[in-house]
């Protein structure tokens, strides 16, 4: 049965995936976007040094959160582990210009590349398990990678970490360029969410989310488009871990398969809405924006003040702001949220 | 053969150990279907207790086990009633994320009290053993092995024969069935997660005499619960015990021939190889 649908050609798959798909949009929210993309393009002109790197780490977020979106907010499966691929790319990367002298750009896309076949070779398998089993088993996956590449020390540089060879242009253009890279990206992973949530794949992911047996039963292929959906995420993953490698020239297994990434991109899609195009977006700006500007006063109370947030969204918020914006906002709709899950 | 075992003891003896992180774990996973990321904490709480006691009230660490079970007792309780219950019925995601958040706060509380310092636990009588024929046995390590075995027995013993705790069953077994022939679900479920935060506290106190420990330890014993509870099957005394037991003497065994470099990437591959060929564990099915 799998085999049947695996050869059919990529080309007729796109076509498959994406045909009819409503891909309108209203006049006066085009305008909006166009002028906030434009805005975002001249940023560089006014800001410098410091904030062009928070805008980057920004868009980064952006981007992981709304790949994640893909797999966790549509078809409903929570890949708490997906920075495995972060990881991968980043190594990719780094391995690829230091022992093979691969220029950036190439290592880079190899690495979203070798991220997007491992969530195939690992996602057939266990893109079988649901709820917490799949949790459970992303997260040993990430665990699994992030050991190897520690133990793996000759190879990888271990736990000391590796140092990437330095970019040879000025530091602020380097920074400019990195900027607009991630922006790129970004619009990339939007593009890829609009698709997806317009198209027949995001009715597929959405039915299944919902129900799957009755997904299955309605003639959806669930474990095709689950393992399309985690692919595309993967793949999006991976470049940005690998822009990451080459932003930072450094990387080391802790940073490369934080899990706390991961958790920070899941409060965002739940912040701004999971299974919404633009939800994840805005809540990575969101919690990127306080995270940079109020609690840079208090460090130490940092992680502390992220956990009360991420209570706090969980209890009373939980289909994001975007819901929020929809209806209208009063202390009664919290508290009917509230009382509507509780049991 | 002496040395085989004494290896083999050396697993049980962290096997215990493993089975006691685990079986909380799985009690609050299996009846209420959420995964508690913060148990790993509470049970490093549990530890800080017993290092509190012992270092400005000086009481011996074994006697401390009491004080660290009621008040993982009470956060426990409040944890469930105040927050858990909230989301529990919406699925997997808020829960898992919710107790994340949870996980933050605890850490950095304790962080705040008690510094990120390594700190460890050791009362007159620690490194010492005796010996049985050749074997080696530390007395620390007998004494926690037989707190494990006492305690899970208790929690059996309470699961099926009191009235509390067949209700905890019932509602294991179907919430809405439950609810129908009166069980009042959202106080069994503070009350489940309370049970579950005693254990871990009380394996916080074993643990805080068998190695040292910081404020993020957390993530380890998780990690470990993961996979004992994989291995075991899920929502089932027996299960953690078997999969605690199992993980402690594979742990120990692959130590010695291996060397300790890709033990852990070994055993998440194990609990993933389980998780796809054998998602029900080695003993399955949840409490009946």
């Amino acid at each position: 049965m799998f085999i049947d649908h695996w050869q059919l050609t990529i080309e007729k798959w796109l076509l498959f995936l994406f045909e009819g798909a409503d891909i309108e949009v209203k006049k006066n929210r085009l305008i909006i976007g166009i002028i906030i993309g434009l805005g975002f393009m001249a940023l560089p002109l006014f800001i410098e040094g410091y904030w062009i790197r928070v805008a980057s780490s920004i868009f980064m977020y952006a981007i992981i959160t709304g790949a994640l979106n893909i797999i966790a907010g549509f078809a409903g499966y929570a890949a708490f582990g997906n920075i495995v691929f972060f990881g991968i790319g980043a190594y990719t990367t780094a391995m690829l210009m230091l022992r093979v002298g691969f220029p950036w750009w190439s290592g880079v896309m190899v690495g979203g590349v070798l991220a997007a076949i491992f969530a195939v070779l690992v996602g057939l398998p266990i893109l079988r398990l649901r709820g917490h089993y799949f949790a459970i088993a992303t997260l040993g996956i990430n665990r699994a990678v992030e050991q190897i590449a520690l133990d793996w020390g000759r190879f990888t540089g271990g736990g000391k970490g590796i140092t990437l060879p330095l970019p040879q242009m000025e530091i602020q253009n380097f920074y400019a360029m990195i900027y607009f890279i991630m922006f790129g990206l970004l619009l990339l992973t939007i593009l890829a969410n609009f698709l997806i949530a317009r198209g027949r794949l995001g009715y597929a992911l959405r039915a299944i989310r919902d129900n799957e047996d009755a997904a299955e039963a309605s003639g959806i292929f669930a474990p095709t488009c689950k393992v399309i959906a985690w692919t595309i995420s993967a793949f999006l993953t991976g470049l940005t871990g690998g822009v990451f490698a080459y932003w930072f020239s450094f990387i080391e297994p802790a940073t490369a398969f934080d899990i706390m990434i991961a958790v920070k991109a899941f409060v965002m899609m739940m912040l701004g809405g999971a299974g919404t195009v633009f939800g994840p977006i805005l809540g990575a700006f969101l919690l990127e924006l306080i995270s940079e500007t109020v609690w840079g006063q208090f460090l130490t109370l940092h992680m502390l003040i992220l956990g009360i947030i991420v209570v706090g969204v969980v209890i009373f918020i939980p289909r994001g702001i975007l819901e929020l914006f929809r209806k209208k906002i009063s202390l009664a709709s919290l508290i009917r949220n509230v009382r509507n899950q509780s049991i | 053969m002496i040395l085989a075992l004494q290896i083999l003891l050396n697993g049980i003896f962290l096997g215990a150990i493993y089975a006691n992180i685990a079986v909380g774990f799985s009690l609050a996973w299996g009846v209420m279907d959420v995964i508690n990321v913060a148990h790993g904490t509470m049970i490093v709480i549990g530890s800080f207790v017993t290092f509190f006691l012992f270092k400005f009230v000086g009481l011996d660490p074994f006697l401390s086990i009491p004080f660290s079970m009621f008040i993982l007792f009470l956060i426990g309780y409040s944890t469930q009633k105040f927050l858990l219950n909230f989301v529990v019925k919406v699925g997997v995601f808020l829960s898992l994320i919710l107790t994340f958040g949870l996980d933050l706060v605890l850490i950095n509380v304790i962080l705040l009290i008690f510094t990120g310092d390594y700190r460890s636990v050791t009362p007159s009588y620690s490194g010492t053993n005796f010996q049985l024929g050749t074997l080696n046995i530390p007395y620390i390590r007998l004494a926690t092995l037989g707190i494990c075995i006492l305690l899970t027995a208790a929690l059996q013993l309470y699961l099926t024969k009191t009235r509390t705790g067949n209700a905890i069953r019932a509602t294991s077994q179907n919430r809405q069935a439950a609810e129908i022939v009166g069980v009042n679900v959202a106080r069994v479920y503070s009350i489940t997660l309370a049970i579950s935060a005693a254990l871990a506290g009380a394996c916080g106190s074993l643990i805080s005499m068998v190695q040292s420990f910081t404020p993020f330890e957390g993530g380890f014993f998780i990690m470990k619960a993961f996979i004992i509870c994989v291995l075991g099957g899920l929502g089932n005394v027996l299960g953690a015990i078997i999969g605690g037991l199992i993980l402690g003497i594979v742990e120990t065994m692959g130590a010695r021939l291996l060397g300790t470099g890709f033990q852990e990437a070994i055993s998440a591959i194990i609990m993933i190889l389980v998780l796809i060929f054998m998602p029900k564990g080695i003993v399955g099915s949840k409490y009946k």
